[in-house]
């Protein structure tokens, strides 16, 4: 490469380098230094604790529960979202036209704020509410939605899946897209049916679209925040407590920024090899169908 | 040896940009300084709500009349995700305003430990506004642990109760119950004649998020404990006895199933319960959503019950009380400012009258009840005279800086797992103070 070339493209990624810098790279230094002590952003006065906001974050019940609330959120999640976005974005392919009117229609809950569909929600699910009425007259069904631990992460799971869903859709919208027609002349030509196409073309030549609609997925149940916050504030019983709250709680309700900042770096190993754990195993399962 | 002299070169270029823009920037400032002759500018974050923000306005908006070299900017505080939260980050940024109302005594007592207070009690003027205001005995419950005072109370609402008379005649009572029996039979009988009704609709009992314990553990305890305090500095000092009848109460009621956890809208408003924590707030609202209640046709206000064989007379209850502080990162001249201007707010009781008909919150002033301003409106406004009459009954939240956990705790091994009746009384009392003690070490 020349080197006016180079400079070009230092000059082309220098605003998210920057951006990058300012946004993450000092934070995370930043974090990652409060994690060591007993700071709370507002006091003169602070000691060095060492590792002591690790060892109390590991022994925390609600950091315990946030580790395994974020991994009964994905097993529901991802296979929600990814199965929903696959079919919306299938129907959307094969539309005759309108394909970008229906993919902004279903992108549109990706806009909505979470607040504001979590307070719809919470107001389909009150006690009073005229399903739950309907319910209790007609099947004498009295459901405490948000109330047990079993719905209420499989509501939040829904909605975040109904969000989501649009988003990822059109990811997987232009992978459909680009698979060739031609492909899928020759397997007609071959006597391959709509399933058969489906499971020996269609999938596989959408797998790196899947695979980057997974590792997104994933990723997200680590910041899910806002609707388990404004429907559940973590309960009942921690059984929907994700990180994002815990750190929440922590550093901004208590003023232990110190401590919360050690959960959020502990949080931030967790998805890490997470979402390392979960790639090699796409790639695995990829390699042993012969998609990659 | 060219690239590094360019790099620096660079650099050099970079720092004179920016020392270009600082200095113009504070040429500016100096110049406006100037300009204006010693007009002080102080930030004054309201409450998040508008009767508040009307009512400080106004305030500044009149003392701008009388004193034209303080400038007093009101805005609402940042609530996202919570004002407490909002304070912390303007704060950690050198960005705190130098007066803020609606701060609690947990919060401001989190901030006098990180020092970011003012002591009042040191400042010019205090004394004054203790004195014009008559609120001598009203202050004296918030002197903090190092007999300083940081907060200047503005509001003190004692919290009530308020029972649907209209459903409890239909059950033939005339007045509400005041004892746990009392209540229990009540609910009983409820229950009877209504399945599908409550005696309690309130999903909080469930909800371990720290300040749902003004409005429910609190209440119950204060009134059973008469007034006894649950930290003293960095003590667990409850009535262990009042405690334990307070979490045995809400068990009974559990157990009877009187109470909803279920999330309802307006629960007590439409009659799925007859009973309710309320606070004045709540009467702007009722005007407009629900005329058709009134206060002793539809609903009544009552003190919290009492447990059996204890007095019902002077009830003490919690005071959801807050107030104004100053905040140490101003500078000493703004500061002094600050207290000026609430000098002269205060130094009027015309203006505690404007508070009160603004927002419907009691002023923090021994003399509400006796003086005859607020008499004349309190006649006027009857749903308002139990709140005033109780101040002197109402407790206001404790002052240790780890309220939070502490609250958190009640919720966690007490209020929560006795409602779901996960726990006996006497248990998760233990349990609790166990918890407590070991986050006051």
């Amino acid at each position: 490469m020349k080197k006016g070339q180079e400079k070009l493209g230092w000059l082309f990624a220098s605003p998210y380098l920057v951006y990058s810098l300012i946004f993450f790279v000092i934070p995370l230094f930043g974090a990652l230094f409060l994690s060591f002590t007993n700071w709370n952003l507002i006091s003169p006065q602070y000691e060095n604790v060492g590792f002591l906001n690790f060892i109390q974050a590991v022994k925390s019940p609600g950091v315990k529960a946030a580790f395994f609330v974020t991994y009964k959120f994905m097993i529901i999640f991802v296979p929600m979202v990814l199965i929903g976005s696959l079919v919306i974005s299938l129907i959307i392919n094969s539309l005759p036209r309108f394909k970008s009117f229906f993919s902004v229609g279903y992108f549109l809950p990706y806009l909505a704020s979470g607040v504001a569909t979590s307070v719809v929600v919470k107001g389909i699910l009150s006690y009073n509410s005229a399903l739950n009425v309907w319910l209790r007259n007609t099947w004498h069904l009295n459901i405490d939605w948000l109330g047990s631990q079993i719905l209420a992460p499989l509501i939040i799971a829904v909605m975040i899946s109904w969000k989501f869903m649009g988003y990822y859709s059109l990811i997987l919208t232009s992978g459909l897209e680009s698979i060739p027609g031609e492909v899928y002349e020759a397997a007609a030509i071959d006597g391959a049916t709509g399933w058969i196409k489906f499971f020996k073309i269609t999938l596989p030549l959408l797998y790196p679209a899947m695979f980057t609609v997974t590792i997104l997925a994933v990723g997200l149940v680590f910041g899910i925040f806002t609707e388990p916050y404004v429907l559940t504030g973590g309960g009942p019983g921690f059984s929907t407590n994700t990180w994002q709250i815990e750190i929440y709680n922590q550093a901004f309700s208590k003023l232990n920024a110190g401590y919360g900042s050690a959960i959020a770096i502990i949080d931030s190993v967790v998805t890490f090899v997470t979402i390392i754990i979960v790639r090699k195993l796409l790639e695995i399962w990829g390699k042993s169908y012969g998609w990659e | 040896m060219k690239k590094i002299a360019k790099s620096i070169l660079i650099l050099l270029l970079a720092a004179s940009l920016l020392a270009g823009c600082g200095t113009s920037t504070s040429q500016k400032n100096e110049a406006s300084q100037t300009t204006k002759e010693k007009v002080i500018t102080i930030d004054f974050w309201a409450a998040p709500n508008p009767p508040q923000q009307t009512f400080w306005k106004q305030m500044a908006e009149e003392y701008a009349k009388v004193n034209p070299y303080i400038k007093v900017n009101v805005s609402p505080m940042p609530e996202s995700p919570t004002s407490e939260a909002g304070i912390q980050a303007a704060l950690a940024g050198g960005n705190a305003p130098t007066i803020s109302e609606n701060i609690s005594r947990g919060f401001a007592a989190q901030l006098v430990d990180s020092k970011a207070l003012v002591p009042l009690d040191t400042m010019d003027g205090w004394n004054d506004i203790v004195k014009t205001r008559n609120m001598e005995n009203t202050i004296q419950a918030w002197e903090f642990a190092d007999g300083h005072q940081y907060v200047l109370p503005i509001y003190s609402n004692a919290m009530l109760f308020a029972w649907r008379i209209d459903i409890l005649k239909q059950l033939g009572y005339n007045e509400p119950p005041k004892t746990y029996s009392q209540i229990i039979e009540l609910g009983k009988k409820l229950k009877e004649k209504y399945p599908d009704k409550y005696l309690w609709a309130n999903p909080d009992l469930i909800d371990s998020t720290w300040w749902k314990r003004w409005f429910d553990f609190f209440m119950l305890y204060d009134a059973a404990s008469n007034g006894n305090k649950f930290i003293e500095g960095n003590n667990f000092v409850a009535d262990d006895k009042a405690g334990v009848a307070t979490l045995k109460f809400l068990e009974d009621m559990a157990k009877n199933k009187l109470i909803l956890t279920q999330k309802a809208t307006d629960p007590f408003e439409t009659g799925i319960s007859v009973w309710t924590t309320i606070g004045p707030w709540t009467f702007n609202t009722w005007k407009d959503k629900y005329p058709e209640l009134k206060l002793n046709e539809t609903y009544v206000l009552a003190l919290p019950p009492v447990p059996d064989g204890m007095s019902t007379d002077n009830v003490k209850t919690f005071a959801d009380t807050k107030g104004l502080v100053i905040y140490a990162q101003s500078s000493p001249e703004k500061q002094k400012a600050a207290m000026e201007f609430i000098k002269w707010v205060y130094s009027n009781p015309e203006n505690d009258m404007k508070w009160f008909e603004i927002t419907n919150l009691p002023p923090a002033r021994d003399d509400v009840n006796t003086n005859e301003q607020f008499k004349n409106y309190l006649k006027d406004h009857p749903e308002l005279q139990l709140y005033a009459e109780s101040i002197p009954n109402a407790i206001p939240p404790i002052d240790n800086a780890k309220f939070n956990d502490i609250q958190t705790l009640i919720g966690q091994k007490a209020v929560n797992p006795v409602v779901a009746g996960q726990v006996d009384a006497q248990k998760a009392w233990d349990d609790m103070k166990k918890a407590i003690q070991g986050v006051l070490k």
